[in-house]
């Protein structure tokens, strides 16, 4: 550690404890001080600190020692008493007051960031007036009684030269009771060294006289006396480059120009006496005291025997010492002697003496609870120390002690206390305690707010110096001393803590503290009148999601009220208030995509493009051309931007939330735009929009009309919303260039209750862009909010009505596609895809005007009607014929054909390709992209199995399921028609039989028989250019009268949709031998003529070819009566088996009795009829699959009403074998016995076959046909009823 | 802690993530799948070494931080602590477990190398193999780094296979 | 009673802070468990005078204010739990197993795979230490 004379500590005692002068003048001398500007004290004032004296000087044991510094401070003997507190206290506040007034100036630039390793010295940081107060808080203490060091050394007598009979003046200036109370109440000896000064003013004339009286005032009081001549310049225009009085005048009156009459010998004059009279006078004459007190105070106390003495005296006087301030201490009492030796002991810098003297005293000021006495004595004590610089403990437990002895003895002492911590802190910070330092401060401050709020503020700055600094500790003071200062209405000096303390909590993310923070910074800013900087505070506070509701309003109020006072309103830039959701934003412009719907719009970009693909000529030359088509009209750089197209809308969606509870409100939403136009740089950028944003009605209308007028090269929407607490919502913003150039968006501007303009610049954010080039371009370059403005295309608008939004699968109805095209200029060549042709086909232009349905149903004459051409099959793309030119307000209407097909949810995707008329725009061609979903409810669910009819070849059973999945709707099942002439379809029963009513309600199911013949020449397989041209077979199954209205399913859009169907299924697999079928249904309830309910099916038939060469059938009686009581009843039954084989077969029949043992059969027996059953499953593109596998097909015909026990028996021989020659058929009579009534499944028996092959030569050509093999029976359910 | 996961789900688990962030989400991004697993194992040493240090006294040091790692989390874990545990005194950490559980039933197939004839595919299947390993040992490299930077100890962990069961991870602490 | 808890992450960042008072001291309170982080990171960072033992995750009596305790417990994952309490008779012992609770609480909570580290959700019940 450094000399400590030359710590701060150091420096402040050694300019604090020194000796005093008491100063006795006339007033004829302050009256030619005066003249200056400053009284005696002040002029010599400067003159009293000697740095670089050498003055031999001896302990009180002989040591000699030099010292080179030095100081005296003079008083008046008027101000030799304790301070009034009151006065003390003003003091410091008007030293606090202008302080403050001084740092308002810095107070509107932000404090100095404070660098928390903080490197430097405190000074950085610290306020400059923290020594001043603190020394003033010294100051206040001075003159206690109970201390030495503030006693007078001497006297200096001061006398003009004016005055009548100099002498006698000099005697009574000091015998007349003017004297302090301390000399006369024998606090201290009041004989001490006198100082006799004449002081003679030159401007009264020359010295002689003063020369005179001086003579005889040596003869008089003896050698010490001086002569002072000032004022010796005559003109009053002396300048001091560096006035020596800056320091010690705080009441001069500015303005005038101190020591204006003091010339340079003046000066040297006045610095030669004083340092004679501390050199020769004064010093010599405390050494002497010292020696004197020393050696009466050893003769009394050193030794062991005085020690004992003094000890039992002081028992012995203890009774009688009044406890409250301990007994009374002459000046001539041992105690105060040893105190004064040790103050002139420190005075004088000779420590050791000093440190023993006070050691000794503190005992007895103890024991004689002398508290005041004993805290003063300990506190020198622990400076003594540190001068010393040696057991720091020691020293801090001394200031400790003094401290709280000095709290103890209650608020009298307040003021020592205060000073005896300040020094204690001093201490304490020179040995780099700052923490304890800090503590010291805390505890310093009393109630007294003014002080404590400094004080605090300085324990703050303790803990910030603090290694490592406590910068939690630092900002809590901080913010108490803004608190205290707010008490006592120092405005300024609040701002500045919480200011700095903001420092500490900025990047912090205790939010709550902050808050508090910021919002008592606005409100003082507020008091101040500062107002813009009050705002731009509260504004840190106003998205304070987490506070309570309560506080959220509050802080929103203040804010708006603030702002109010203002009279302007704030331009906010990032505010927080309503949060947006960058990650959301969207911009959505049409260059050559239009679209027709803002949800055709948000759909996914891949989608338009594979639609697109095969419209556009080919994308990648249509780019090219078109940016070299630009590349002529614009400047090259913007080659990369996006195209928006003059007079359309570029729409930005943008999300905002509002983070508090309470409702704000929010005006006058719109985007920042600027445009270049290319022509002229016309640069129209968001501050003169700034001007019309002010008002709060802004509704797009409006807007622009204004901004047209104001001849403004763009429009813009506004929006206008209120959000609910922490409501979202979503918000389409709109900006419209009228010419052409480079449009940028560059941010979204809105107003918060009228108040505040808030700003958000969109560039550094990442947005995902709604277009195939800006999605492009988005990874590429940042500007993907730039815009190269065209001139206004055509723009060609659509939609389909009436589109339905549900409909039940199967559904068919006539929709019309309207184009319309507003612009004069025309487009031609349309082309249009589809993205679900199976839902959506195209109709021809005559188609527009027939009624549906009835144009669907069968003419005799078919010349009107549409025959479909595969070709709009077979590629995607529907060309528009060539003459189809959209302009002006005439639209173009064109039929669609709509089928649901599937149920589910179903997208439609309509992308429309046109080009432009006139080749000089910069875009050729558009597209229009339309996006319809719709819901298709499941409507009929349709299964079909066909199994070969047992006794005919060419024909098959069919058996139709519908079950009405639907809820509510009924449908009436109108015909069954069978696609491709191949195929003749013809009902099993009459209608009426198994379904009498023609309608089928919800729930309900139906199941009917058909039988399919096939008509072509039985082996020759034919190809499938018969479904080209459709001719179909039709059953009627609707009621009577709705039988010779069928429906031509060969004809458009049937046909069209059917062969879709093939289409699709052509992908799955492919046989010649499928049959279709197209069942009309129409629903009841909804009016019958728009929609008709259509379901395709298209079955694959068994091949005939591979299945066994026998066929058989059993006929017989289906139902009969029998009285089974008389007896059980005989049923006979005929088998017919029909050899289709060209050998002769031998076919023996098996007939079990009980269905369980036709175990040892199976194997071959599945072998051929996986081979019958391989050729049939249903492919029916209704929703569910029934795929029968079981081995035994017939099984799942069987109603689930029978129950196939056989309670009968085959009462003919159980086997029986005939042989069949070659395309020839057998009868085998058959005969069962039932015995009880019931229904009876004949089917359990077999038939086992074997080719005889004529001498055993293999055919070769039938090589692959098996030679022998098993049958299961077929099912043949009879029914026996009971006979009554 | 009471609860405890049947090892065999954690295994399966383990596989599962592995082969997800591998094969689905990052088929062709190798890297990019052993960053998010790793990702994950972080997330997961961090909750679990908030758990596992409740009561005990804080770790002095670098060393006892390991340590602990190597013991009581490890057995925490796997139920057994790691077996060698090595450090130049500069900052990294050589973690051996010789029978690491959840390589236990991780084996490259030997055929898969035994088979073919030319050692050029043998070598492909054995890198591959090998790399799938590592990519499993992204997860408790992760684990370990999740909980050393809880415990305020920012790291780098990178693990290897010697032989199969064996594994060894590297800790390298950033200083 | 317990007059506020805070669980401080390891950066000095409130995790969590609830109050238990019915006068809206909140702030005085957030200063207190704010200024207390400096004594805890005094007494982690030089722990010759750190709690009853060297090391502990419980750091025992923070700082007594006028009319606060302030207890402080440190885990091993640099996350400070403090206690404010008003009553001045609390035996370490209760507040130890207090805290013990509590950093279990907030264990838990932190186990829970969708907790982003954070402004943490808790639902968690205190009970008078």
């Amino acid at each position: 550690m450094a000399d400590p004379a030359n710590t701060p500590l150091g420096q402040m005692l050694l300019d604090e404890i020194t000796p005093v002068v008491m100063v006795l003048g006339t007033p004829l001398v302050e009256e030619a001080c005066l003249k200056n500007g400053i009284n005696f004290v002040q002029m010599l004032s400067p003159f009293c600190a000697f740095n670089n004296i050498d003055v031999p000087v001896r302990t009180a044991s002989d040591q000699p020692y030099r010292l080179q510094k030095f100081k005296l401070r003079l008083f008046y003997a008027s101000d030799i008493r304790q301070p009034n507190l009151e006065v003390a206290r003003e003091r410091l506040k008007q030293l606090i007051i202008q302080a403050g007034e001084k740092d308002l100036s810095e107070l509107s630039s932000d404090p100095p960031p404070t660098n928390y390793e903080h490197n430097g010295s405190e000074s950085e940081n610290l306020p400059s007036w923290f020594q001043f107060f603190n020394k003033e808080l010294v100051r206040s203490a001075s003159f206690s009684d109970h201390e030495a060091f503030d006693h007078p050394v001497a006297c200096l007598l001061v006398v003009s030269s004016k005055d009548e009979q100099p002498i006698n003046q000099f005697v009574d200036l000091f015998n007349n009771n003017k004297l302090p109370s301390l000399l006369n109440d024998g606090a201290m000896d009041p004989k001490i060294l006198k100082h006799y000064l004449l002081v003679h003013d030159n401007q009264d004339g020359s010295t002689e006289k003063s020369a005179r009286i001086l003579t005889e005032m040596r003869s008089t009081f003896g050698s010490d006396c001086q002569l002072l001549c000032i004022n010796s310049s005559e003109d009053g225009l002396v300048e001091h480059h560096d006035d020596p009085w800056a320091l010690y005048k705080s009441d001069a009156s500015p303005g005038q120009n101190v020591g204006c009459f003091l010339n340079v010998d003046d000066l040297n004059e006045m610095k030669d006496i004083m340092q004679d009279l501390s050199t020769k006078h004064i010093i010599p004459y405390m050494e002497q005291k010292i020696r004197v007190l020393n050696q009466q105070v050893s003769a009394t106390r050193k030794g062991f025997r005085n020690q004992i003495k003094n000890l039992w005296w002081r028992k012995g006087k203890d009774e009688v010492a009044d406890l409250s301030n301990g007994p009374m201490y002459t000046f001539s009492s041992i105690e105060s002697q040893i105190r004064a030796l040790g103050d002139y002991a420190f005075m004088l810098r000779d420590y050791e003496l000093a440190l023993s003297n006070y050691r000794l005293i503190s005992t007895d000021y103890k024991l004689d609870k002398a508290w005041k006495r004993y805290a003063g004595v300990q506190e020198m004590t622990g400076l003594t120390y540190f001068m010393l610089d040696q057991s720091r403990k020691e020293a801090e437990y001394c200031m400790e002690n003094a401290f709280n002895t000095y709290l103890k003895i209650g608020p009298s002492s307040q003021q020592n206390a205060t000073r005896c911590g300040l020094w204690w802190v001093e201490m304490l910070k020179t040995r780099d305690q700052f923490k304890e330092a800090a503590m010291v401060y805390f505890r310093v401050c009393g109630e007294e707010t003014l002080n404590s709020a400094v004080m605090l503020e300085q324990a703050a700055y303790c803990y910030l110096l603090s290694k490592p600094p406590m910068l939690h500790k630092y900002g809590f003071h901080l913010v108490l001393s803004g608190e205290r200062y707010k008490k006592s209405d120092q405005i300024k000096h609040a701002i500045r803590t919480y200011k700095s303390a903001i420092s500490v909590y900025k990047e912090t993310r205790w939010s709550h503290i902050k808050d508090h923070v910021h919002f008592n910074i606005g409100q003082w800013y507020a008091n101040l009148g500062r107002y813009d900087l009050a705002a731009s505070h509260i504004l840190e506070v106003l998205a304070c999601s987490h506070q309570s509701k309560a506080t959220q309003d509050i802080f929103l109020r203040h804010f708006l009220q603030i702002v109010q006072k203002t009279g302007k309103t704030f331009e906010v830039p990032k505010l927080q208030l309503p949060e947006i959701n960058i990650s959301f934003l969207k911009v959505i412009f049409e260059d050559h995509r239009t679209y027709a719907s803002a949800t055709a719009a948000s759909v996914k970009e891949s989608i338009w493009r594979s639609l697109e693909e095969d419209l556009v000529p080919s994308l990648s030359t249509a780019r090219t051309n078109w940016l070299e088509l630009h590349s002529r009209v614009l400047p090259t750089k913007y080659k990369e931007s996006n195209v928006c197209v003059a007079g359309e809308a570029v729409r930005v969606d943008i999300e905002f939330k509002n983070p508090l509870q309470i409702p704000i409100s929010v005006s006058g939403v719109s985007l920042i735009c600027e445009l270049f136009g290319s022509s002229d740089e016309t640069k129209s950028d968001g501050n003169n929009l700034a001007g019309e944003f002010q008002n709060d009605d802004g509704s797009v209308e409006t807007t622009s009309g204004e901004m047209s007028n104001k001849s403004s090269s763009f429009s813009l929407s506004k929006v206008d919303f209120s959000l609910e607490g922490g409501e979202t919502i979503m918000v389409q913003l709109t900006v419209t260039p009228t010419i052409e150039g480079i449009l940028q968006i560059i941010g979204v501007r809105w107003n918060l209750s009228g108040a505040v303009v808030g700003f958000h610049n969109f560039e550094s954010n990442p947005i995902k862009k709604r277009s195939s080039e800006g999605r492009q371009r988005a990874n590429r370059s940042g500007d993907n909010l730039k815009f190269v403005v065209i001139k206004s295309l055509p723009k060609v608008e659509g939609f389909i009505r009436p589109l339905p939004t549900s409909a039940y699968a199967g559904d068919v109805r006539q929709l019309v596609l309207e184009l319309r095209n507003h612009s004069e200029c025309a487009v031609k060549n349309l082309k249009m895809k589809v993205s679900h042709p199976r839902f959506l086909n195209i109709g021809s232009r005559e188609s527009l005007n027939v009624e549906f349905p009835a144009c669907l149903e069968k003419k005799r004459s078919e010349h009107n009607n549409v025959r479909h051409n595969p070709s709009n099959m077979s590629q995607p793309v529907f060309l528009f014929p060539e003459d189809t030119i959209i302009k002006g307000e005439s639209p173009l209407l064109w039929p669609l054909w709509f089928r649901a097909a599937v149920p589910g949810n179903i997208f439609l995707y309509i992308t429309i390709y046109y080009e432009i008329e006139d080749t000089s725009s910069a875009m050729r061609y558009r597209t229009l992209c339309m996006h319809y979903n719709l819901q298709v409810l499941p409507s009929l669910d349709i299964s079909f199995q066909v199994s070969p009819c047992p006794s005919k070849l060419q024909e098959f059973l069919v058996q139709m399921d519908i079950i009405n999945k639907t809820s509510t709707e009924s449908f009436q099942v109108h015909q069954l028609s069978s696609v491709g002439e191949k195929w003749a379809i013809s009902l099993r029963q009459p209608v009426n039989t198994d379904f009498p009513s023609q309608c089928l309600m919800a729930g309900q199911s139906l199941s009917c028989f058909f039988m399919l013949k096939d008509q072509r020449r039985s082996g020759t397989s034919e190809d499938k250019t018969s479904l080209s041209q459709q001719v179909g077979s039709v059953v009627g199954l609707g009621p009577q009268g709705t039988i010779e209205s069928l429906f031509d399913t060969s004809s458009s859009p049937l046909a069209d949709f059917h062969s879709r169907e093939r289409m699709l299924e052509e992908s799955s697999h492919q046989s010649d031998s499928t049959v279709d079928f197209i069942l009309i249904s129409r629903p009841l309830k909804s009016d019958p003529d728009s929609v008709l309910d259509v379901d395709i099916f298209s079955l694959l038939g068994c091949s005939i070819a591979s299945t066994s060469p026998i066929s058989w059938h059993v006929d017989g009686p289906r139902t009969l009566y029998h009285n089974f009581s008389s007896s059980f009843c005989e049923i006979r039954l005929s088998m017919t088996i029909y050899n289709s084989s060209n050998s002769i077969a031998s076919v023996r029949i098996n007939t079990v009795d009980s269905s369980g043992n036709l175990s040892e059969s199976t194997s071959p027996q599945s072998a051929t009829s996986s081979g019958n059953q391989v050729g049939w499953h249903d492919v029916s593109l209704v929703t569910d699959i029934k795929v029968t596998s079981d081995v035994l097909g017939t099984r799942s015909i069987k109603p689930p009403s029978l129950d196939s026990v056989s309670s009968f028996v085959w009462s003919a021989a159980s086997s029986t074998r005939v042989q069949i020659k070659p395309m020839s058929m057998a009868k085998i009579p058959l005969q069962i016995c039932a015995f009880s009534p019931g229904t009876y499944d004949l089917s359990n028996y077999m038939l086992h076959w074997n080719l005889l092959l004529p001498d055993g030569e293999v055919n070769l050509d039938e090589g692959t046909r098996q030679s022998a093999g098993t049958c299961q029976g077929y099912p043949y359910y009879l029914t026996v009823l009971q006979s009554t | 802690m009471g609860r405890e996961v049947s090892e065999s789900c954690v295994d399966s688990l383990l596989t599962e993530l592995v082969s997800t962030y591998s094969t689905r989400f990052y088929a062709n991004k190798p890297d990019l799948a052993a960053h998010s697993i790793e990702a994950i194992g972080y997330q997961v040493g961090l909750q679990l070494s908030e758990r596992y240090t409740m009561d005990r006294p804080r770790f002095s040091d670098h060393l006892e931080a390991i340590k602990f790692i190597c013991k009581d989390f490890w057995s925490e874990l796997f139920k057994k602590q790691i077996d060698n545990l090595k450090t130049n005194h500069r900052g990294t950490f050589v973690l051996q477990d010789s029978r690491f559980r959840w390589l236990s039933r991780v084996s490259i197939d030997p055929s898969e190398n035994g088979d073919v004839s030319e050692d050029n595919p043998a070598g492909v299947a054995e890198n591959k193999a090998s790399l799938v390993t590592k990519m499993h040992l992204n997860f408790p490299c992760g684990i370990i780094r999740g909980a050393l930077s809880n415990l305020g100890i920012p790291c780098a962990v990178s693990a290897d296979i010697s032989n199969l069961p064996a594994c060894s991870f590297v800790v390298r602490i950033k200083v | 009673m317990i007059v506020c808890v805070a669980v401080v992450g390891h950066q000095n960042n409130p995790l969590y802070i609830e109050s238990f008072t019915d006068a809206d001291d909140a702030l005085k309170l957030h200063h207190i468990v704010h200024c207390s982080l400096d004594v805890v990171d005094e007494q982690v960072n030089n722990p010759k005078k750190s709690g009853p033992t060297l090391n502990e995750t419980f750091l025992g009596l923070l700082y007594p204010t006028e009319n606060y305790k302030v207890y402080g417990y440190f885990t091993n994952t640099k996350v400070k739990f403090i206690l404010v309490t008003t009553d001045l008779d609390v035996r370490d012992t209760d507040v130890r197993n207090f805290f013990r609770r509590f950093h279990a609480a907030y264990v838990d909570a932190v186990s829970n795979p969708f907790h982003v580290p954070g402004k943490k959700i808790t639902s968690k019940t205190f009970e008078k230490g």
